[in-house]
């Protein structure tokens, strides 16, 4: 289930806020759904910090003879096969997990924006060089691509989200160009030309703002749809190496021992389960409160 | 309509060229000397001496240059050549054919599966719109979308099939054994696809025309059927064509849950030992599908919208 399904939708809410409007946090607090999502996450984002700074065992420490205990005391989620502390790992990889997601999504919104905006203020040549670029690397489906670039790079958390930013971009950089053509029509662009308003301030004070915060939005919608991909390819081996803990990478090496250890799954399950369900919440809200429609 | 299909058509076969000289690039914009490369993967252990290098890069036509090599690239590809395995020195196109009827069955029964799925249950969300079978709906179709299907295949498979034995799935790569994986898989990615056909029946229900059937005397499941269908349709498939990308891309990662032995476990295969060919025949293959899965997504769109028949400039 990628976020461009989700968000294909049509039908768009009444009223809409812009993100700068200050009822905006108060509306998205209203949604429900995204007053759901918004507790979720905080919780979620919780559980991050606190297993950056601390947490019960040494995440990646074998302890042999307390190897495969179910939950309890005081493993209270259990341990794995060579007796590392599960809530531990958990806690280890959230920001491995989440980290990576958010960190993917960064990248490829700051990419996408200056990409695509100087295309379109540039227009001419330029514009039709650089996007025709773009259409090439939009030839293929995300995940396929992100494979390509993986078989390139080789294996490793660090080529991993090199390929998904490199999958990705391009359709970001198609948005914020076409909001760049269109932000030539805008009337606060319009009124500030008139006002004699210097072309390069017209740019960074009025253009890039406007696309900065639509294309953000929509990067947002896509975060669940980046947790799934990240623990998807780290399930293969792709991501994270041994012996660091990843949710992904814990759910197939959990799968090895499910017989005799179901719990090893749960865990990991029921946090990829959360993260992606809380950013959905949210993206639900986002869109029924800004009016912003996803990618496609 | 003919002229809107035949531009169509030819934005495909553009696409599709893009595509190829994506996949050709990935070689050249490797790391290290592909020369090198092919002898390391058929000897490990023997380090390659230059002379034997200097021969191998005359022999797969590196000293040429870079438009040449890909023009007689896609000379090959076209004819069906997708060039040899590095480990093995085998054809690949010979074991992508072999591989690949099991990747079509699985994949394809699931997007069957999966469609008929969401049209049945966003059908019966929109007709007890806000009662009981709308919620539970709802709420299968939130966590089913938040639930990525490679998890959710996992958890079922541990579940249903070496807990409670129902099913059988090991290899074989035959129809019998795919209906389990893709029920599994079907059922994850239909919800989604529900909550996306759920939202558009019931704009068209709210939709002035839909009122007026109403008002003329219309009952519900005939307003449903007859308006409501046909007008939320279009989305419905601009989803499936964006899904079935998605499918190919997962592909890997839900051939390796089933141990399904079909393309994607193959490609994964050779990424771990890299094998190069062999991942550009995955990634070619897969666009290929892609192109023509929306392609033909968008002819389908213009026979049910005349709309879409005027051809664009």
């Amino acid at each position: 289930m990628t976020v461009a399904e989700t968000l294909l939708s049509p039908g768009r809410p009444r009223d809409p806020v812009t993100a700068t409007d200050r009822r905006f946090l108060r509306r998205l607090w209203r949604h429900r759904s995204g007053r759901a999502g918004l507790c979720l996450g905080a919780v979620l984002l919780l559980f991050t910090l606190l297993g950056a700074i601390w947490t019960p065992f040494e995440p990646d420490w074998p302890d042999y003879g307390a190897a495969l205990q179910g939950p309890g005391w005081p493993h209270l989620l259990g341990t794995d096969v060579t007796g590392r502390d599960l809530l531990s790992r958990l806690m280890d990889g959230a920001w491995r997990s989440l980290g990576a997601a958010l960190a993917v999504l960064v990248s490829i919104f700051a990419i996408g924006l200056v990409y695509g905006t100087l295309a379109g203020l540039a227009r001419g040549v330029a514009d039709a060089v650089m996007m025709r670029f773009a259409d090439v690397m939009m030839s293929l489906p995300g995940l396929v691509l992100a494979f390509a670039v993986i078989g390139i790079l080789g294996p490793g958390f660090g080529n991993l989200l090199i390929a998904l930013i490199i999958a990705d971009w391009a359709w970001y950089a198609r948005l914020a160009r076409s909001l760049a053509l269109s932000a030539r029509d805008r009337p606060d662009v319009i009124a500030a030309r008139m006002a004699g308003v210097p072309h390069r301030r017209i740019v960074a004070g009025h253009v890039l703002p406007g696309i900065a915060l639509h294309l953000g939005v929509v990067a947002s919608l896509a975060l669940g749809g980046m947790i799934g991909a990240i623990s998807g390819l780290s399930f293969l081996g792709l991501g994270v190496q041994p012996p660091h803990a990843e949710w992904g990478a814990m759910l197939s090496e959990a799968r090895l021992y499910f017989v005799v250890a179901p719990w090893l799954l749960w865990g990991p399950a029921a946090m990829i389960l959360l993260s992606v369900l809380s950013a959905n919440l949210i993206s639900h809200g986002l869109r029924d409160v800004l009016a912003v429609e996803g990618r496609r | 309509m003919l002229a809107a299909a035949l531009q169509r058509i030819a934005q495909a076969v553009l696409t599709a060229l893009a595509a190829s000289l994506l996949v050709w690039a990935m070689l050249p914009l490797a790391p290290g000397d592909p020369a090198y490369r092919i002898l390391k993967a058929r000897a490990p252990q023997h380090e390659p001496l230059p002379a034997e290098i200097e021969q191998m890069r005359e022999d797969i036509g590196l000293d040429r240059p870079l438009p040449v090599q890909y023009a007689s690239w896609l000379g090959k590809v076209v004819q069906g050549d997708l060039s040899v395995s590095w480990r093995s020195g085998r054809p690949v196109a010979e074991e992508i054919s072999k591989r690949l009827p099991a990747t079509l069955t699985l994949l394809g029964l699931a997007l069957v599966i999966s469609v008929g799925c969401a049209l049945a249950l966003a059908l019966i969300s929109a007709r007890f719109r806000d009662r009981w079978p709308d919620r539970a709906i709802r709420a299968y179709s939130q966590i089913g979308a938040a639930l990525p299907t490679f998890l959710f295949a996992l958890l079922a498979l541990q579940y249903i099939v070496v807990n409670a034995g129902v099913g059988k799935v090991l290899s074989g790569g035959a129809l019998a054994y795919a209906v389990l994986p893709a029920l599994i898989i079907g059922v994850d990615r239909a919800a989604g696809w529900t909550q996306l056909m759920r939202a558009s029946l019931i704009e068209v229900m709210d939709s002035g025309f839909a009122h007026v059937a109403r008002a003329r005397g219309a009952g519900e499941t005939r307003i449903l059927l007859r308006h409501g269908l046909p007008n939320a349709l279009l989305p419905f498939l601009t989803a499936i064509g964006v899904s079935v990308g998605a499918l190919l891309g997962g592909a890997p990662i839900i051939e390796a849950v089933f141990t399904w032995p079909g393309l994607g476990s193959y490609a994964l295969e050779a990424l771990s030992a890299r094998d190069f060919p062999v991942v550009q025949a995955f990634v070619l293959v897969s666009a290929l599908m892609y192109v023509a899965a929306a392609l033909l997504v968008d002819l389908a769109a213009m026979a049910i919208d005349p709309r879409l028949r005027e051809p664009r400039r």
